[in-house]
C-alpha cells in the first residue's frame, strides 16, 4: 500500500531485468549490469555491479494508491492502479504496439460511491479477475471484483439517467460500473490477497478488524477471526497455509488450516510497519520495514519438526541488513526469482540493488568433518592431511577401534595398535611394559615392598639406592684399562632393566638388548649402547652390519673408522679432531658416542644433554656412569624437563605418581590425548593415583568421547577394563527390578542372599532353590509379568524364529537367559514391556506400545532408541 | 521474545446475523452559538486539518441556521473552552454502530436509519432510550448516553450480537439479567409528541475525501465554515416558507472524512477532489421540531424512520443540538412529503 507519495517497487513477474517504481507517477527501469554494452549515460547505479535504465514513464493516473502488475506473460506490463476515489484504471508501460494490450489500457472500474482504493490484487489463475479493496461506505461493498474483459453494462436497477458519468466513458466502452462479485458490508477493506490453495477463495483484511475468508462460490459465508493485525495480509509463496498480517509495529503469523488464532506474533517495533513481504526465493524468510526506519528486518521462520508436542513455537532466527547506509528506506521489493536478492528505494527515489547474505550455519560432526550450508549450497570439510598431522580425536577414534590400551599382557603392543608411530607412546608403552613385568618379577620373588617402587618410577627408584660400588673395567677385547668408572647397585640395575638395556633375571648382558636393536635396524643406537658398555669391537661390528645392510648408510663405515682409532691420549689429534666434528654429526647417537669418547670421566654433558637421545638411553648412561651425588641431580633435572615439556617418554622417570600425572597433564595440555592418559594412569591402579582428580577427569572424558563417537561397545569394554583395574569404579546397581506382590528385588544376586529364618520350604515347596522357576518371583515365588507380545512370563527364553530353531539347541539354559534378548524392558512412560528382542523387534515397524489400547509412543521417547552405535560388538 | 496473540478471538461459520459495536468513544454533544465561532475558530482549525497534532479521534461539526452542533470525544473536547458561546449536553454519549455480517446479497437496498429503524430505533424508543443520529458517508452511529446502556444492551442483545470495543478489540458483551433494565428507564413515558417538519428547497450531496487531500481543499472548507455570509436571521424568524436553510456537516470520525453539503456549497469545491456515488444521487432534507427539541424525547428518530422503512426508502439522519434532520433521496421527496402529512394529519385527530 502507497500512502502520499512515498515510492513503493513492484517486479515485473515475467522480466527478471524490470521493475516499476511508483509514487505520482509510474516508472518502468530496467537492472543490468553496470559494464554492459546496453548502459548508456543515463544509467543509474544500484549497487557496485548493477545499474537501471530508465525506459519508461507514465503519468496518465493521478491520485494513485495501490499498484498491480497483470501476473500471466501476456499482455506484459499491464498495470491495474487504485485510485483515490476507488476507481481502478488499467494502464501500460512501454507498450505502446502491443494490441492485446490496447483493448485494456485505459479501462476503468468505478465503484458506486467513491472512496479510497486501499489495495489490489489479480486473481492468480483466473486472471481477468481484479479484487479490489476499499474505503467503508455506508450503503457500499468494500470489496469489489471485477473482471477486466466485461464490457460496460448500466446496472438493470440503476435508471440510466441516474449515472451521471463525464461524458464520453461510456461511449468508449471503458468503464465498467458492475462488478462481478461483492464483498463486504459496513467496513474498510484494507488488504486483501487470494489463496493460492483455491483460486476461489479470497483473505480479506479489515472488515471489523476481522481477517475473513470467503469463497466465491458461496459469499453468504466466510471464515473470519477477529484481530487487529489487518494490514498486509501476504501469502508465503512456500507455504500456502501460512499467511503474515500486521498491525502497528507487531506482525502476527497465521495458519488458515488453524486460524482461531496467530501462530506467532514478532517482537514489536516501536515505529508502524510499512510493508511485510515474504521472500519468493527462499523458505519461511519474512522481511518487514518500518516507518522512516533504514534497516531491513528479517525473521527466519525455522521449520523444525518437533516429535513431542504440537504447541511448541517455531524457532525464529531475527536479524536486520541495512542495504544503504545512510538513507531511510521508502520501500522495498524482493527479485522474484533471484536469490534474496531486493531493491530498495529512498523516499528521494534513490534506489539500491541489495542481495541479502544467507546466514551461515554450521555443524560439527562428532568425528572431525564439518559441515556448513549457506543459501542453497552445503559444503562439507573433512580432514585429509597424513597420518601424522591427523587431528587427535581422529587419531583417539582409530586407536580406540584398533582396540588400544586393551593388550594387557603385551603391554609394550599397545603402541603398536596405537599406529606405531609415535616415539613416546612407544616409549611409554615399553615403560608399562617393563614395570608390569618387573613387578611380576618381584611379586613372584615376594619382595612386595619393591612393587610400589617399580611403579614410582626411575627417580624414586635411584633416591632409594644405597651401596653402590664403583668398578674400573677394561674396554672389551683389550686389555687397555679405561679411567672410567662405572657404578653399580641394583637398585642402578632395576633401572637399567626398566630402561630395557638388561632383560629380566640375573643377567647383566646387554646382548640380547644390542641384537634387538639390530634386528630393528638401529645401527646408530646399537653402537652407542655397546660403546657405552665399554665394548667399542662391538660397536665397530654394529655399524659395520648396518653399512652393509641392505639401504644400509656406507657413512656408518667411516664412522667405524673413526671409531677405531681411539685413543685415550689427551693431546692427541684424534681426540681434538673428534670433539670439534662430532657436533657436525647429524646423527644424535653418533654424535654422543664421540662424546663420550672425549668427554672427562664424570663430566658427560654431551651425552646427557643430547635431548635428541631417548630418555630411557641417556638415564641408562646416567645409571652407569654418575656418581651418586651426580645421578639424582641428573634425574630430578631430566625429570622436571620432562613435566614441563609433557613427554611422555618421562613416565619412565616419574613412573605412575602425582609427578606422573603432573607430566600427563602437561601431555593432555599439549595434546588433548585423553585417551591415552586413561590408560595409562589406570596401571597406576590400586595406587592413589587414579583418585587423583585430573585422572577421573581423563576418564570420564574419554567415556563421553566414546559416547558421542557412538562407540557404546567400545565404551563398555573400556569400562570393564576400567573395573577390572579398579574396582572401585564399579558402578553399584541402580535399577531392580520389584515383583509386583512382595515388593522384592527379582534379580538372582538377591535371591542368591540367604532368606532369614525362611527358607522355601516353610511355604512347602520342595526342590532346591535354585531349582525354583525363573519365571517366578524367588521372594513370593508368585508370576512375573508377561512379555507383551510373546504373553509369556518373563523369566521364559524368547521363543526363536523357526529358522533358527538350532541355535537354540546349542545353548544352555543359563547362558539363553543371559543373552540381551532375554532381558527385561519396560517403558518408564507406560509401564509396558516385555523381551528386550521382541520389543526391539516390534520398535522397528512400530511407533506406539505393542499393548493394545495403550498409545504411548515408547520408542519416541527414548533419545536414543533411534541412534545406532557406529562400532561393532 | 514474542508477546501474546494480538486478538482475542472467535472464529465459526455464522449465518446472517447483526452486530452491534458499542465503540469506544466517549462523546460530549455541544453546541456554539453563531455568534461565538470566532472564540472557536483555532481549536476547530486544529481539529479538523491538524490530525497529528490532536489525539481527538471523533469529530463532528455541522453548522444549522441556529448554531454550530460539535460533537467530539473527550480528547477534542479539552481544546473548547468553556464560554457563554458554548452549551454542552450534560451527558456522555457511547456511538453504536451496527453491522450486518453481511450476506453479500441483501434483499434491501435501502440502508442507513432506514435499515435499522425496525432493529434499533424502534425498540430503543419503546424503551425511552433517547437517541442522537448521526449518519456519515461511510457509515451510521447511533449515539446513546452511556446511562443508558444497560437498558441498551438488555433491550438489544435478542436482536444482535454485541461487542464493546476496548483499545481495538472487540469484546463480546454478555448480556446482564438484571430485571431493572426493563423498566422505563426511569423517565416517565410521555405521549410522543409528533413534531412539524420543515422540508427546504436545497438539494444535498453526502461525500468523502482523501484525507491526504485535505489540504487541498482547506481554503474553501475554511470558507464555507466559517465564512458563511449569511447572517444568521433571528431564530424567530424561521419560517415556514424558508425556500433554503444553510446546512453543512463535516466530520472527522477515525480517519474518515464524510461532508454534507447543498449543491450549491459543492460547487465551490473542486469537483475531481470530493468522493461521491457513480450515480451523483442528491438528497432532500426534512428536518424535524419546531422547537428546540432537547435531548430527552424519546422516539423523534422513530416517528421519522418507520414510515421510511416501511416504505423502503434510504436515509440519512443528523441529529443537531436544536434540531434533527434527516435526508431521503431526491426522488422519494414527494412520497416522504405526502407520508409525513398524513402522519401529522393522524396526530392532530
Amino acid at each position: 500500500m502507497m500512502s502520499g507519495s512515498k515510492p513503493d517497487i513492484l517486479w515485473s513477474p515475467h522480466h527478471v531485468d524490470r521493475y516499476v517504481i511508483c509514487d505520482s507517477e509510474l516508472s518502468l527501469y530496467r537492472i543490468g549490469a553496470v559494464g554492459s554494452s546496453e548502459t548508456k549515460a543515463g544509467t543509474l547505479p544500484l549497487s557496485e555491479e548493477t545499474a537501471a535504465t530508465l525506459l519508461a514513464i507514465n503519468s496518465d493516473t493521478p491520485y494513485m494508491k495501490c499498484v498491480a502488475w497483470y501476473p500471466k506473460h501476456e499482455p506484459e506490463c499491464l498495470l491495474a492502479v487504485g485510485q483515490a476515489n476507488g476507481r481502478v484504471v488499467l494502464t501500460s508501460l512501454g507498450q505502446s504496439h502491443n494490441s492485446k494490450c490496447k483493448e485494456l489500457v485505459g479501462k476503468e472500474f468505478v465503484p458506486k460511491h467513491a472512496r479510497q482504493c486501499n489495495t489490489l490484487a489479480w486473481n492468480p489463475v483466473d486472471s481477468n479477475w481484479l479484487a479490489a479493496g476499499l474505503d467503508k461506505h455506508r450503503a457500499d461493498f468494500s470489496v469489489l471484483i471485477w473482471d477486466i474483459n466485461s464490457k460496460f453494462s448500466p446496472e438493470a436497477s440503476v435508471p440510466a439517467e441516474k449515472i451521471r458519468l463525464s461524458s464520453g466513458d461510456t461511449d468508449s466502452g471503458l468503464v465498467v460500473t458492475k462488478p462481478l462479485y461483492e464483498l463486504g458490508q459496513n467496513d474498510a477493506c484494507l488488504s486483501l490477497c487470494w489463496l493460492p490453495r483455491d483460486h476461489q477463495k479470497l483473505l480479506l483484511a479489515g472488515m471489523h478488524r476481522n481477517l475473513a475468508i470467503f469463497d466465491l462460490r458461496n459469499t453468504s459465508q466466510k471464515t473470519f477471526v477477529n484481530t487487529k493485525a489487518i494490514q498486509g495480509v501476504t501469502v508465503d509463496p512456500h507455504f500456502q497455509d501460512r499467511v503474515a498480517s500486521f498491525f502497528e509495529g507487531q506482525v502476527a503469523i497465521w495458519d488458515l488450516r488453524k486460524f482461531e488464532k496467530p501462530v506467532f506474533t514478532l517482537t514489536e517495533q516501536p515505529k508502524p510497519l510499512t510493508k511485510v513481504a515474504w521472500c519468493p526465493t527462499r523458505m519461511g524468510l519474512l522481511a518487514t520495514l518500518t516507518r522512516d526506519s533504514n534497516i531491513i528486518r528479517l525473521y527466519d521462520m525455522q521449520h523444525t519438526p518437533t516429535p513431542i508436542g504440537d504447541e511448541t513455537e517455531p524457532t525464529i532466527i531475527e536479524r536486520s541488513v541495512q542495504p544503504c547506509s545512510e538513507s531511510i528506506i521508502s520501500s522495498f521489493a524482493w527479485h522474484p526469482s533471484a536469490q534474496n536478492r531486493m531493491v530498495v528505494v529512498s523516499p528521494n527515489r534513490v534506489m539500491t540493488d541489495f542481495t541479502v547474505f544467507e546466514r551461515i550455519s554450521l555443524a560439527w560432526s562428532s568425528t572431525t568433518s564439518l559441515m556448513w550450508a549457506c543459501g542453497r549450497h552445503l559444503y562439507e570439510c573433512s580432514e585429509e592431511a597424513n597420518a601424522a598431522d591427523r587431528d587427535i580425536a581422529t587419531k583417539m577414534r582409530q586407536r580406540a577401534q584398533s582396540r588400544y590400551g586393551h593388550d594387557t599382557v603385551q603391554v609394550w603392543r599397545n603402541h603398536v595398535l596405537a599406529g606405531g608411530d609415535d616415539p613416546q607412546l612407544k616409549s611409554l608403552w615399553y615403560t608399562l611394559h617393563f614395570m608390569k613385568q618387573y613387578t611380576e618379577d618381584t611379586e613372584q620373588r615376594q619382595q612386595g615392598n619393591k612393587q610400589s617402587l617399580i611403579y614410582s618410577g626411575i627417580k624414586n627408584i635411584v633416591k632409594s639406592s644405597s651401596g653402590t660400588t664403583e668398578i674400573r673395567r677394561c674396554w672389551t677385547g683389550s686389555d687397555k684399562q679405561t679411567d672410567v668408572p662405572r657404578y653399580h647397585s641394583e637398585e642402578r640395575t632395576l633401572a637399567l632393566q626398566l630402561c630395557g638395556w638388561i632383560s629380566r633375571g640375573p643377567d647383566i648382558d646387554v646382548e640380547p638388548f644390542l641384537k634387538s636393536l639390530e634386528q630393528e635396524g638401529e645401527w646408530e643406537r646399537a653402537a652407542a649402547v655397546a660403546l657405552f658398555n665399554l665394548d667399542i669391537r662391538r660397536a665397530i661390528q654394529i655399524l659395520n652390519k648396518g653399512a652393509s645392510a641392505e639401504k644400509g648408510d656406507l657413512n656408518l663405515n667411516v664412522v667405524a673408522m673413526a671409531l677405531s682409532g681411539y685413543t685415550d691420549e689427551k693431546n692427541s689429534l684424534w681426540r681434538e679432531m673428534c670433539s670439534s666434528l662430532r657436533l657436525q654429526l647429524k646423527k644424535p647417537y653418533l654424535c654422543v658416542m664421540f662424546a663420550f669418547l672425549t668427554s672427562e670421566p664424570g663430566a658427560y654433558d654431551g651425552v646427557l644433554y643430547e635431548s635428541s637421545v631417548a630418555v630411557r638411553d641417556r638415564v641408562a648412561f646416567a645409571c652407569m656412569f654418575l656418581s651418586d651425588t651426580q645421578l639424582p641431580r641428573y634425574i630430578d633435572k631430566l625429570t622436571s624437563e620432562m613435566k614441563e615439556a609433557g613427554n611422555l617418554e618421562g613416565i619412565l622417570l616419574t613412573g605412575l605418581t602425582k609427578d606422573g600425572v603432573d607430566l600427563m597433564e602437561s601431555y593432555v595440555d599439549r595434546t588433548g590425548d585423553v585417551q591415552t592418559a586413561s590408560f595409562c594412569m589406570l596401571k597406576g591402579s590400586p595406587g592413589e593415583v587414579v583418585k587423583d582428580p585430573r585422572v577421573q577427569c581423563w576418564i570420564e572424558n574419554y567415556r563421553n568421547l566414546l559416547d558421542a563417537w557412538r562407540f557404546w561397545h567400545k565404551r563398555a569394554e573400556f569400562d570393564i577394563h576400567r573395573s577390572k583395574l579398579d574396582p572401585s569404579s564399579k558402578p553399584l546397581a541402580q535399577v531392580f527390578v520389584s515383583c509386583n506382590f512382595c515388593g522384592k528385588s527379582i534379580s538372582y544376586s538377591c535371591s542368591a542372599m540367604p532368606h532369614q529364618g525362611r527358607g522355601f520350604s516353610q511355604y512347602g515347596v520342595s526342590g532346591s532353590p535354585t531349582k525354583s522357576k525363573v519365571t517366578s518371583c524367588p521372594g513370593c515365588r508368585k508370576p512375573l509379568p508377561r512379555c507383551a507380545l510373546c504373553l509369556m512370563n518373563m523369566g521364559t527364553p524368547v521363543s526363536s524364529c523357526p529358522g533358527k530353531s538350532d541355535e537354540k539347541v546349542d545353548l544352555t539354559r543359563d547362558k539363553k537367559l543371559a543373552q540381551f534378548n532375554n532381558w527385561f524392558t519396560w517403558c518408564h512412560n507406560c509401564r509396558h514391556g516385555g523381551h528386550a528382542g521382541h520389543m526391539l523387534s516390534w520398535f522397528r515397524d512400530h511407533s506406539e506400545c505393542p499393548v493394545s489400547a495403550c498409545t504411548c509412543k515408547c520408542m519416541q521417547l527414548d533419545t536414543t532408541g533411534n541412534l545406532v552405535p557406529s562400532d561393532s560388538v | 521474545m514474542r508477546s501474546a496473540p494480538l486478538s482475542s478471538t472467535e472464529s465459526s461459520w455464522r449465518a446472517e446475523a447483526m452486530d452491534l459495536h458499542i465503540l469506544d468513544h466517549r462523546l460530549r454533544v455541544t453546541s456554539i452559538s453563531k455568534t461565538g465561532l470566532e472564540n472557536y475558530t483555532h481549536p476547530l482549525i486544529k481539529l479538523i486539518f491538524l490530525r497529528n497534532r490532536t489525539r481527538c479521534k471523533f469529530f463532528s461539526l455541522t453548522e444549522t441556521p441556529e448554531n454550530y452542533t460539535v460533537v467530539l470525544d473527550e480528547e477534542g473536547f479539552k481544546e473548547l473552552q468553556p464560554s457563554e458561546h458554548l452549551q454542552v449536553e450534560g451527558s456522555t454519549w457511547l456511538p453504536l454502530n451496527v453491522i450486518s455480517n453481511g450476506n453479500a446479497s441483501s434483499s434491501s437496498q435501502a440502508v442507513g436509519v432506514t435499515k435499522i429503524a425496525k432493529s434499533v430505533i424502534a425498540p430503543l424508543a419503546e424503551q425511552h432510550v433517547s437517541v442522537f443520529m448521526l449518519s456519515t458517508y461511510q457509515t451510521d452511529f447511533i449515539l446513546v448516553r452511556e446511562t443508558d446502556l444497560s437498558v441498551v444492551i438488555h433491550t438489544l442483545q435478542e436482536e444482535f450480537n454485541i461487542y464493546r470495543e476496548v483499545k481495538g478489540e472487540s469484546v463480546p458483551v454478555q448480556g446482564q439479567n438484571a430485571q431493572n433494565g426493563l423498566r422505563k428507564n426511569g423517565r416517565e413515558a410521555s405521549h410522543a409528541t409528533v413534531h412539524p417538519v420543515l422540508i427546504p428547497e436545497n438539494q444535498f450531496c453526502v461525500m468523502s475525501l482523501d484525507p491526504d487531500t485535505l489540504p487541498a481543499i482547506a481554503t474553501t472548507l475554511i470558507d464555507v465554515l466559517f465564512y458563511s455570509n449569511n447572517t444568521p436571521k433571528e431564530d424567530t424568524s424561521q419560517a415556514q416558507d424558508l425556500e433554503c436553510i444553510k446546512f453543512f456537516s463535516f466530520s472527522l470520525i477515525d480517519g474518515y472524512i464524510s461532508l454534507v453539503m447543498d449543491t450549491e456549497a459543492q460547487r465551490q469545491f473542486p469537483a475531481d477532489l470530493l468522493f461521491t456515488s457513480s450515480s451523483g444521487e442528491l438528497w432532500r432534507m426534512v428536518r424535524i421540531g419546531g422547537q428546540p427539541l432537547g435531548f430527552d424525547e424519546c422516539g423523534i428518530v422513530a416517528q421519522i424512520s418507520q414510515p421510511l422503512a416501511d416504505s423502503d426508502i434510504s436515509a440519512y439522519y443528523i441529529s443537531t443540538f436544536s434540531f434533527d434532520h434527516a435526508l431521503v433521496p431526491e426522488e422519494d421527496i414527494v412520497s416522504v412529503t405526502e407520508m409525513l402529512k398524513d402522519q401529522r394529519k393522524e396526530a392532530a385527530r
